[in-house]
């Protein structure tokens, strides 16, 4: 069994080896290999058995082999033929002569050409539908391969557009259900405030109630726009704005949070009218003016500009107090978020509306710095590239 | 006031509507509550409320579905769209399908009062002059005179484009009301004008702006709704 299954193995790994020559010379090999072999085998069994020999059957074997490992039908042919005429010629006599004037040769040589040939056409069909066999074989495995393939990607993105539909979710649960009970806090707070009734002892614990939760509903709106433009699952929703406007809006914002802040919004002379999303450029400009009003120290001068530099417009929000750190600077000009509540308590709060504003400029394509000014204040500057629209007006 | 106005306040969300409805009987209006869309209407048509405040994310049918069908009636009572703040396209829908103002949550009572105020005050002084256009509008020292063309302010001639003028005097016949961009473009550039980049608008409105010295982060006379649209203040 296990010779065998050696031979079969060894049968196989010869003929896929020979299989890889190309047609031509492999018939050609092939029919000049066996034939010679047919006539070595014959030539070996007429020296020991004479006369009576079984050199027609040897040569119909050669075709046999030959059939299965050329292509087509024309090898098989041709080596039909040869072994019949070398049959005569060589192994029935008269010997190395041709002839057909023997009694019954003719005959002999027919039949032996015949069965060749019958062999030769089955032994081809044989093979075509071994090749065919392993054909499709081969083809249902590939297809099998693919589709496979096929699934694991489906079930990748499945998987993938799973996750992110369970993350803005999240993401629009959160944003609702803190938002709806902040405002009604915020919003309690400042009915009671209107009544009339409330002692003064009650007003400003009322006002402490109002203002964390107004600072409260500003930091979700910072935490969901970071983890919003971080994941990258909602894209920036980029148009066309002019900017002076958000700056307008922004600096409205902050003085109906801050009402005791004075801040300044100085315009350029050039209309800047560029794509942004302007919900979170509004934010970052809201964080870096709030930064101002709560950790400068001085809620007196505050001054964000507008201006265009080259291809940048740029908004600067400048104030006069106490400046920056080195460990802030540092920070923002390595691009590093900050660390949060590091310091001094005057910092609470700094580092997620810096960095809020570092993610936001950076998803625009834009830079954000950080200076302290030669007189004194922190100065902090970003800027948005203006893609040139031609100015219909 | 000799009668309480009544305002319907048509909001899911339990604790906004009891703040809502808190602070506006503490402004001597009367409230009524309504925690759907099909209660939202049916208190309507008992009620019969000078306002409406809705809020466009109702549980049981859209709020702009209940928008459609108050603005099919025959007597016009203003709405206030109250919405969320990252759903701009609603509000400008909410807005063109005649909803006369909005707030975006988070807002603050004051600023609800206000818009509440300002909303009535102009539905009033519509019903009164009858859909009369007046020729001369006028906010604060600025003066709109629509019959001569001219704008004046502080007795100071200022001069502007055709289509500067054409948007001043829209906002001025409409002042109070917000108005979307795509309003203001037909009402100016035709109607193929919200087919018109917006561009060409908000340039107008910020050459406007440096005319009348105006910063947007002190509006004195035009408020920039941010993605929206513009609102000129009322008398």
């Amino acid at each position: 069994m296990e010779l065998k299954e050696q031979l079969q193995r060894s049968w196989r790994v010869l003929a896929k080896w020979f299989l890889r020559i190309p047609p031509v010379p492999r018939g050609l090999t092939a029919t000049v290999f066996f034939l010679g072999c047919a006539y070595l085998i014959s030539h070996f069994l007429i020296g020991h058995t004479g006369g009576e020999n079984n050199s027609a059957l040897v040569f119909v074997l050669a075709v046999v082999f030959i059939s299965l490992l050329t292509e087509g039908y024309i090898f098989g042919l041709v080596a039909s033929v040869f072994g019949a005429v070398i049959t005569n010629y060589s192994f029935m006599a008269p010997y190395d002569e041709f002839s057909l004037s023997q009694k019954g040769y003719p005959v002999t040589m027919l039949s032996m050409l015949a069965i060749s040939l019958v062999v030769c056409a089955l032994t081809s069909r044989v093979r075509q539908q071994a090749q065919d066999a392993e054909a499709r074989e081969r083809n249902t495995k590939l297809l099998f391969e693919q589709n496979q393939k096929l699934n694991e990607e489906k079930a990748a993105i499945q998987l993938q557009s799973a996750q992110e539909t369970i993350r803005s979710n999240i993401l629009r649960a959160v944003s609702h259900d803190l938002r709806t009970p902040l405002t009604a806090i915020a919003g309690t707070a400042s009915v009671l405030l209107s009544t009339p009734e409330v002692s003064p002892r009650n007003v400003a614990m009322l006002q402490d109630i109002k203002s964390d939760a107004d600072a409260l509903i500003n930091m979700v709106e910072n935490l969901l726009s970071v983890t919003r433009i971080e994941d990258g699952v909602v894209p920036l929703k980029k148009r066309e704005e002019m900017l002076e406007e958000v700056a307008g809006d922004a600096v409205l914002t902050l003085k109906r949070r801050f009402p005791l802040g004075n801040v300044q919004l100085e315009l350029s002379e050039d209309l800047l009218y560029l794509p942004m999303d302007s919900m979170l450029i509004k934010q970052v400009m809201v964080n870096l003016l709030e930064n101002a009003v709560r950790h400068s120290g001085d809620t007196e001068h505050i001054v964000m500009k507008l201006y265009r530099r080259d291809d940048w417009a740029v908004v600067e929000v400048r104030d006069h107090g106490t400046g920056l750190s080195d460990e802030v600077l540092e920070a923002i000009r390595d691009g590093r978020p900050l660390r949060v509540g590091n310091s001094a308590d005057s910092t609470r709060g700094m580092g997620i509306g810096l960095s809020v504003c570092q993610s936001i400029i950076k998803a625009h394509g834009g830079f954000f710095e950080a200076e302290n000014a030669p007189d004194g204040g922190a100065v902090f500057r970003f800027g948005l590239h203006m893609e040139e629209v031609p100015m219909e007006a | 006031m000799s009668e309480k106005r009544t305002i319907l306040v048509i909001e899911d969300e339990h604790a906004i509507s009891n703040f809502i409805c808190r602070a506006l009987s503490a402004s001597d209006y009367k409230a009524i509550p309504a925690a759907g869309g099909k209660e939202g209407l049916s208190l309507f048509f008992s009620h019969g409320p000078d306002l409406v405040l809705l809020d466009l994310g109702l549980p049981d049918m859209d709020g702009l579905d209940v928008l459609t069908q108050l603005s099919d009636l025959p007597r016009e009572v203003p709405v206030i769209i109250i919405s969320a703040r990252d759903r701009e396209s609603e509000k400008v829908r909410a807005l063109d399908m005649g909803a006369d103002d909005y707030v975006v949550k988070p807002f603050g009572v004051s600023e609800l009062l206000a818009r509440i105020r300002t909303t009535l005050r102009r539905s009033d002084r519509m019903k009164m002059s009858q859909g009369i256009q007046r020729d001369v509008y006028k906010v604060k020292d600025l003066v709109v005179d629509i019959a001569r063309h001219q704008v004046l302010q502080g007795n100071v001639q200022i001069h502007f484009t055709q289509n500067e003028f054409k948007i001043l005097e829209l906002l001025a016949i409409h002042a109070g009301k917000v108005l979307t961009y795509d309003f203001i473009l037909e009402h100016v550039w035709g109607p193929f004008g919200s087919n018109t980049s917006n561009q060409i608008l908000r340039v107008n409105m910020a050459n406007i702006r440096r005319k009348l010295h105006e910063n947007p982060s002190e509006p004195r006379y035009i408020y920039t709704e941010l993605g929206i649209g513009y609102r000129m203040l009322e008398d």
